[in-house]
């Protein structure tokens, strides 16, 4: 076991854990306003590749990091519109946007840049490695929490912003009271839709930060539906800490280390990597399962004490 | 119930014939009118790449239908279409999202496949053994969602969708580490000729599968339209009060409704490995769980409508081959338009864009009356 959980192991972990997190904080702005954001992996898919073309064309990893969200946000408002004013169902417009970033991905990566499975960004740009002052001189820490790129230290710096805006803010305020009684919320002045609809492309501005970073920093090239199921495993992480930022994103980092640990874990102790990728669904329908009889006790409860 | 049953009934006879004529208009020109917004933004797309759409069109019509090698491929590739459909028809009419029919379809395949090889018996035994095998395991996978929706009320979409990758990851490890066939691909052993489904032509896997999955159709729709069971199950979709009012057990009746669907998503699998395959092959499903959601709305969750969008969908994927071939365009402009068509179709534009017309129209004019009214 000595040889898996080294302090690389640590680092790779927050690198995997990056697009989650990303991801799951966009997610979790949607979910508190009432909505289940299954089309982020679509979001996802869609930045990654317009980050790679940008920086095809601009050579440019910063405008190419503005480019891909831009475009993630552009397909979040086709989904919001469609889900919030058309009312297409919530899981059948997500499916559907998802199926619509993969094909349309694929098709322009062969129109464009006549490429069928992977497509690289011509000479290879990297994001410089910051280094925390103070911290990059104390060995243990320099080598958890310092030399990453600007784009992970932003989705862990943004995890208590998240936190503060929805708990601290009027707007939160706003998109809570929305999620959790629309009704109610309608009756008070605030507007419904409008509100929902900033959510919805908030998470599409999260996804695409999470897509930038897939094929511009993880790796630096796109392949097709190069996602792999991360925006789904971000929503099972919204699920499983009921959306509460700080408990997603450290959740997040739960999951990341078990599809870190899937590879390594085939390398050294031949266990099959099925098994640890299973875990972030199975401990999602866990707790589902338990939320779900949690609710129906208390409701029997209820039932009881106004019976009597 | 059975008297509301007949009072209802009776109450859509009565509707005027003219009536009866607009609402079918309305019925297939939606779809068609879709299919022709789709086509017109991937043609679109295919001439910002710089091709002809009239050329890439026309080479997917030739690939799809040219020749009798092409039209047995495009029915090979409408088979798998023809369950999911069915499958998600049958739920969403009910308005059970079952979007997990991936996950039934690959646990079917399984199914079929583990029956198929260790399994010796004669092939009139065999095969519907294994068949019976794969919907059982469709059935099984889908009692999850199921029960978790009738008894904790829990979504039964976020199941399922946290189901598909769950069963995915299972069959997939299956068919890699305890029951691999040796050799180079993850797949199953292969499964005795005594289980196979009868194929028909020697350039395509076009097989029995087809003609059973034409049969379940049939049997659904003579289910849905004829049988009080098939009432019951149209109810809960349109009104779980009224159903519930009526003396209808509307959990046990969800329950029923997932049992079904995965059954024919479990089938669905069980036509991949006992006549396309010859074995699970680890990943062979392109996603047909997912298409059946398209196929579904096409058809308005109309069994026999199902053959019609199946077939269009199996003829884009079969077509697309040739198109790819002949142009830059490659196959997942397919997806492309079926992503633009169920969009569409999920939308409620009338809602929106209408209202307020219709609101002015209704208090010009006295409107006559409507079912409920009548009843």
């Amino acid at each position: 076991m000595n040889d898996i959980l080294t302090l690389d192991l640590i680092t790779t972990i927050i690198r995997i854990s990056t697009p989650l997190a990303f991801a799951a904080l966009g997610g979790l702005l949607t979910f508190k306003a009432g909505i289940l954001n299954i089309a982020m992996d679509g979001f996802m898919l869609m930045a990654a590749f317009v980050g790679v073309g940008t920086a095809y064309f601009t050579g440019n990893l910063y405008i190419s990091v503005v480019a891909a969200v831009l475009s993630s946000m552009i397909l979040s408002a086709l989904f919001g519109y469609f889900n919030l004013k058309f009312k297409a169902n919530i899981f059948i417009a997500g499916t559907a946007i998802g199926i619509l970033a993969s094909g349309l991905t694929a098709v322009l990566l062969k129109g464009v840049f006549g490429q069928m499975g992977v497509f690289t960004a011509g000479k290879v740009l990297r994001f410089p490695q910051y280094n925390i002052p103070i911290i990059k001189d104390i060995p243990v820490l320099r080598e958890l929490f310092s030399g990453y790129t600007i784009l992970v230290y932003m989705a862990y710096i943004l995890t208590p912003v998240v936190s503060f805006v929805l708990y601290r803010t009027k707007w939160g305020l706003r998109v809570r009271a929305v999620g959790e009684s629309p009704d109610a919320a309608a009756s008070l002045g605030i507007n419904v839709f409008s509100i929902k609809m900033q959510t919805v492309i908030l998470s599409g501005f999260f996804c695409g930060l999470a897509g930038a970073y897939l094929s511009l920093d993880y790796v630096s090239l796109f392949s097709r539906d190069m996602t792999g199921d991360r925006g789904l495993i971000a929503l099972a992480a919204i699920f499983f800490a009921k959306g509460d930022p700080v408990r997603t994103v450290a959740v997040t980092l739960l999951f990341g280390t078990a599809q870190g640990l899937s590879v390594r874990m085939q390398l050294t102790a031949g266990v099959a990597p099925q098994i640890m990728q299973i875990i972030p669904y199975f401990v999602t329908m866990l707790a589902l399962i338990i939320v779900g009889v949690q609710a129906k006790r208390k409701h029997f409860n209820i039932e009881a004490t106004t019976a009597r | 119930m059975a008297n509301s049953a007949n009072s209802v009934a009776v109450g859509t006879k009565r509707v005027s014939r003219s009536a009866a004529v607009k609402k079918i208009t309305i019925e297939i020109g939606r779809p068609i009118i879709t299919i022709f917004i789709a086509l017109l933004i991937g043609g679109v797309i295919i001439l910002l790449m710089g091709e002809d759409p009239i050329f890439a069109y026309g080479m997917l019509f030739k690939g799809a239908f040219k020749g009798l090698g092409n039209i047995i491929a495009t029915l090979q590739n409408t088979t798998p279409l023809l369950y999911t459909g069915l499958a998600v028809s049958l739920a969403f009419r009910s308005n059970v999202v079952n979007i997990g029919v991936e996950g039934q379809m690959l646990f079917g395949a399984l199914a079929a496949g583990i029956v198929g090889y260790y399994v010796h018996l004669p092939w009139f035994l065999h095969l519907p053994l294994a068949i019976i095998a794969a919907g059982l395991a469709g059935a099984l996978w889908a009692y999850i969602p199921a029960i978790m929706k009738a008894k904790l009320n829990v979504n039964e979409m976020v199941v399922c969708l946290m189901l598909n990758p769950i069963a995915q990851l299972i069959t997939s490890y299956i068919s890699s580490y305890p029951l691999k066939a040796p050799g180079p691909t993850n797949k199953t052993y292969d499964i005795m000729l005594t289980a196979r489904l009868p194929q028909f032509s020697k350039s395509s896997q076009f097989n029995a599968g087809f003609f059973i999955a034409l049969a379940l159709l049939l049997i659904f729709w003579y289910v849905n339209n004829h049988t009080k069971k098939g009432y019951e199950w149209e109810l809960i979709g349109q009104n779980p009060s009224f159903a519930r009012y009526g003396g209808i057990n509307v959990e046990k009746s969800i329950v029923e409704v997932f049992l079904v669907s995965g059954m024919i998503g479990g089938l669905a699998g069980a036509e991949q490995a006992l006549g396309v395959y010859g074995a699970f092959y680890n990943g062979f499903s392109p996603g047909y769980g997912f298409d059946g959601i398209a196929v579904a709305m096409l058809a308005k969750f109309n069994p026999l409508a199902v053959s019609l969008s199946a077939l269009l969908l199996g003829a884009l994927n079969s077509g697309s081959i040739v198109m790819q071939m002949m142009t830059s365009v490659t196959r997942d402009l397919v997806k492309v338009l079926q992503a633009i068509i169920v969009l569409l179709l999920a939308a409620d534009f009338t809602l929106e864009m209408f209202r307020k017309k219709r609101k002015a129209d209704e208090t010009l004019k006295k409107r006559p009356k409507t079912e409920s009214e009548k009843l």
